[in-house]
């Protein structure tokens, strides 16, 4: 039943997007694979999400204020209702790399405004992206640049943008964050209306240069008058850059590596991979799209399915992909854009700048609950669109054995792949009422519902 | 709503989901809280996506409701009266009811959003006639919104998605269109309301480019306002006056300019008594107020 260029076809859309139905890998598988990994990484030729529609039932999502509930929804119904589903996949891994949390920040709006900036720039130039996010409001205050003066440095800025965000620790001295500090004093943003009474007005980006440290600076081997665009030059040209950011995509897009700060000390699961990516990287001047087309066509990203454990926002917008009924932007789409929050990954706020811990580190008792309660609670709710189309396909295929049955349900929730114990397990639920037959009344419908849920509770469905 | 496609298991936050009653009064400070009515719920008199507000001549109160596919009537003390409509696209049945007016002989016209028609029914709930349909030629809409009635009986109704407003007769027949996609002189970005004064001005509510572009009855441009609110609102003032870190970080700022500005109005009326245009200026959670001054005449040019 499996069909192997489905299956690959719906590791593609599980990486590169969040998940998509049956019926479009169908289609997709069609297209072909390269040929759908060319229109991933072309999003403008599908249209964009229509930020009025959101506006126009929600006009809370503008500008978000102080509560969490609204911070992240405009987000949320981009991820769930996009037609560029890697555009919004390597938002959310900017996101990750570059994370920057509402905790200190305190404007969820500004968050926001970044992830616009990484939805319209995060498959660009590497140095564009860097420099752009050395101008983000959010980001300077969230990394005290405000602080940083000609006079009195603050080198939190300068040794997180070494540290976390470009070479990784290593490849850098501790003189190198003091002169890239030093370049970078001045950076600041100017002064904004307070949020009361009448809302929250924009941070714009503002260099001081009165206050910036105009003298020389020597800056991993390079000398010179530098300002903060100089630095961000030599950082990008560095293949430690390249290293340690093609790492960070191996890690969100093909395989789980260890926490981050060990990577100084714990090689690659696959170094011939983050070799493959780095020389792109380094060949393309940069280019993320370069970077991401070598790696979806590589046969390391092909003959890793199922390696990662699914982040909470790849749980909550995959299912609602799979479910549908979010389409249009319902009443409680701040409640849902809160969901990955309860899973452990509050969008908008992360824990620190290291962002989150992935992989295994996403599950624990507490989160692994919220993440299948959630899952079944939609999967189960069978006036969904998504789980009546699941359902009508089944009927469509006439009496199904317990075993086809399972296996017909793997493959409409997207081509899932489960260890052989599990689909036993299934199968063994299965037969207490015995093979799936079509029927007028909501008995198929519920088995099938109900089979939708199981899978879902099992060990390997948190894998994608 | 049927069954749990659209809502839980996510618990729904309310924004400030009633009905409010204020006096303006004359001059900037005056205004009062009178009353409100309703709140959040599904219950006949409650408002879930209140979208749409309007008076009969009895000062019987109109509300749409976007969520619930249903219009609330209270009357002028705010006790509920009755609820009209279900969901569905039959003659009384609305898909996200949005924009809705009253015309001097008591009839109501609700635009039926998202099923892109105009319901005309009598004061007593009955239905009379509809127009409309999706597309983007005359007499078709794409998602309209706000909705007006002039002295003359004429219906104006705010096209949101093909960015323009249309003028029809009380029957639903068409007359003339205004605005076309874009930021220009007399082009539009997802309009929102209209309102038309005595002598026939239009007042469209531009939403996204936040500001309110004025039209002769012929279809001409005048003038486009984009806010000028420089006092605070009483209100606001309290807040500023009883914080002493606002006053500081107001006094930091280079101009309070972008605070007196609209951002995306969503609601425009016309007060005939006062003569004087009133905007729901919605994210800066204010009204603001133009008087329109009758026998303008400029200044000497050289003074």
């Amino acid at each position: 039943m499996a069909d192997d260029n489905i299956a690959l076809m719906a590791h593609l859309m599980r990486r590169a997007g969040f998940g998509a139905p049956r019926h479009e890998l169908e289609t997709r598988s069609v297209k072909g694979y390269e040929a759908t990994v060319e229109e991933l990484l072309n999003p403008e030729d599908q249209p964009a999400v229509d930020k009025y529609e959101l506006l126009r039932y929600h006009p809370w999502a503008w500008k978000p204020g102080t509560m969490s509930n609204p911070g992240s929804a405009s987000w949320m119904y981009h991820m769930v209702t996009t037609q560029r589903p890697l555009q919004e996949k390597v938002t959310l891994f900017w996101h990750q790399v570059f994370a920057t949390g509402n905790s200190k920040v305190d404007h969820w709006d500004e968050i926001a405004d970044m992830i616009d900036m990484f939805r319209e720039e995060g498959m660009g130039k590497f140095r564009d992206l860097l420099l752009n996010l050395s101008k983000n409001p959010a980001m300077i205050f969230w990394l005290d640049n405000n602080e940083n003066h000609g006079e009195s440095l603050n080198e939190n800025w300068g040794r997180e943008l070494l540290e976390l965000f470009s070479l990784g620790v290593g490849n850098y001295t501790e003189t190198d964050v003091k002169e890239a500090s030093r370049a970078f004093t001045g950076w600041t943003f100017d002064h904004k209306l307070p949020r009361f009474p009448y809302g929250r007005f924009d941070w714009d980006f503002l260099y001081r240069w009165n206050d910036h440290d105009a003298n020389k600076k020597e800056f991993l081997g390079h000398g010179g008058l530098f300002n903060g665009e100089d630095i961000i030059d030599i950082i990008a040209e560095q293949t430690a850059t390249a290293k340690f950011i093609c790492r960070h995509l191996y890690n969100f897009f093909v395989a789980d590596e260890p926490p981050v700060p060990t990577w100084p000390y714990t090689a690659p699961r696959d170094p011939e991979a983050i070799s493959s990516l780095t020389n792109t990287f380094v060949q393309s001047d940069g280019s993320i799209s370069d970077v991401l087309r070598t790696l979806f066509n590589s046969v390391f990203f092909k003959n890793a399915m199922f390696a990662r454990v699914k982040s909470p926002t790849e749980v909550v917008v995959g299912t609602m992909r799979l479910v549908g009924g979010a389409e249009f932007p319902i009443l409680g789409y701040g409640e849902l854009s809160r969901q990955p929050g309860y899973m452990g990954q509050e969008p908008l706020n992360p824990p620190t700048v290291e962002g989150w811990h992935t992989g295994n580190e996403w599950v624990n008792s507490a989160s692994l609950m919220s993440r299948i309660n959630f899952v079944t609670d939609m999967l189960g709710d069978t006036n969904r669109p998504g789980v009546q189309t699941i359902i009508a396909t089944l009927s469509s295929m006439g009496e199904l054995s317990p075993g086809a049955f399972v296996d017909a349900v793997l493959e409409q929730m997207g081509s899932i792949q489960i260890s052989r114990s599990a689909r036993s397990e299934l199968i063994e639920h299965a037969e207490h009422e015995g093979s799936l037959i079509p029927d007028s009344s909501k008995k198929s419908g519920r088995r099938v519902s109900e089979m939708l849920q199981l899978v879902s509770a099992v060990r390997d469905y948190q894998f994608g | 709503m049927e069954g749990t496609l659209e809502g839980p298991p996510m618990t729904p936050r309310v924004f400030g989901v009633r009905v409010g009653i204020f006096s303006l009064g004359m001059e900037p400070g005056d205004e009062e809280f009178v009353n409100e009515f309703s709140g959040y719920g599904d219950k006949p008199s409650q408002i879930m996506w209140p979208s749409g507000i309007a008076l009969n001549s009895q000062g019987n109160v109109y509300i749409t409701d976007e969520w619930l596919n249903r219009i609330s009537v209270f009357d002028q003390t705010g006790m509920f009266l009755t609820v009209w409509g279900s969901s569905g696209s039959d003659n009384l049945q609305f898909n996200r009811p949005s924009g809705i007016c009253v015309d001097n002989d008591d009839n109501i016209y609700i635009v039926d959003s998202l099923n892109h028609r105009v319901q005309k029914m009598g004061s007593d709930g009955s239905f009379i006639n509809t127009w409309g349909s999706y597309g983007d030629r005359e007499s078709e809409f794409n998602s309209p919104w706000g909705i007006s009635s002039d002295e003359t009986g004429h219906i104006y109704v705010v096209d949101h998605k093909n960015h323009r407003v249309q003028k029809f007769d009380p029957s639903g027949r068409f007359i003339a269109q205004l605005g076309t996609f874009g930021v220009g002189v007399g082009e539009m970005n997802r309009p929102s309301d209209v309102a038309v004064d005595l002598d026939g001005d239009v007042y469209v509510c531009d939403w996204a480019n936040s500001r309110i572009q004025i039209f002769d009855p012929n279809g001409n441009f005048l003038t486009s306002l984009v806010g000028n609110a420089q006092e605070l609102t009483k209100w606001a003032k309290h807040s500023v006056d009883s914080n002493p870190d606002i006053q500081k970080a107001r006094r930091r700022v280079h101009s309070l300019e972008p605070e007196q500005r609209f951002a995306m109005p969503t609601g425009v009326t016309f007060d005939k008594i006062m003569s004087r245009l009133i905007v729901a200026d919605t994210q800066r959670y204010r009204l603001q107020i133009y008087n329109k001054v009758k026998n303008y005449t400029e200044p000497q040019f050289n003074l």
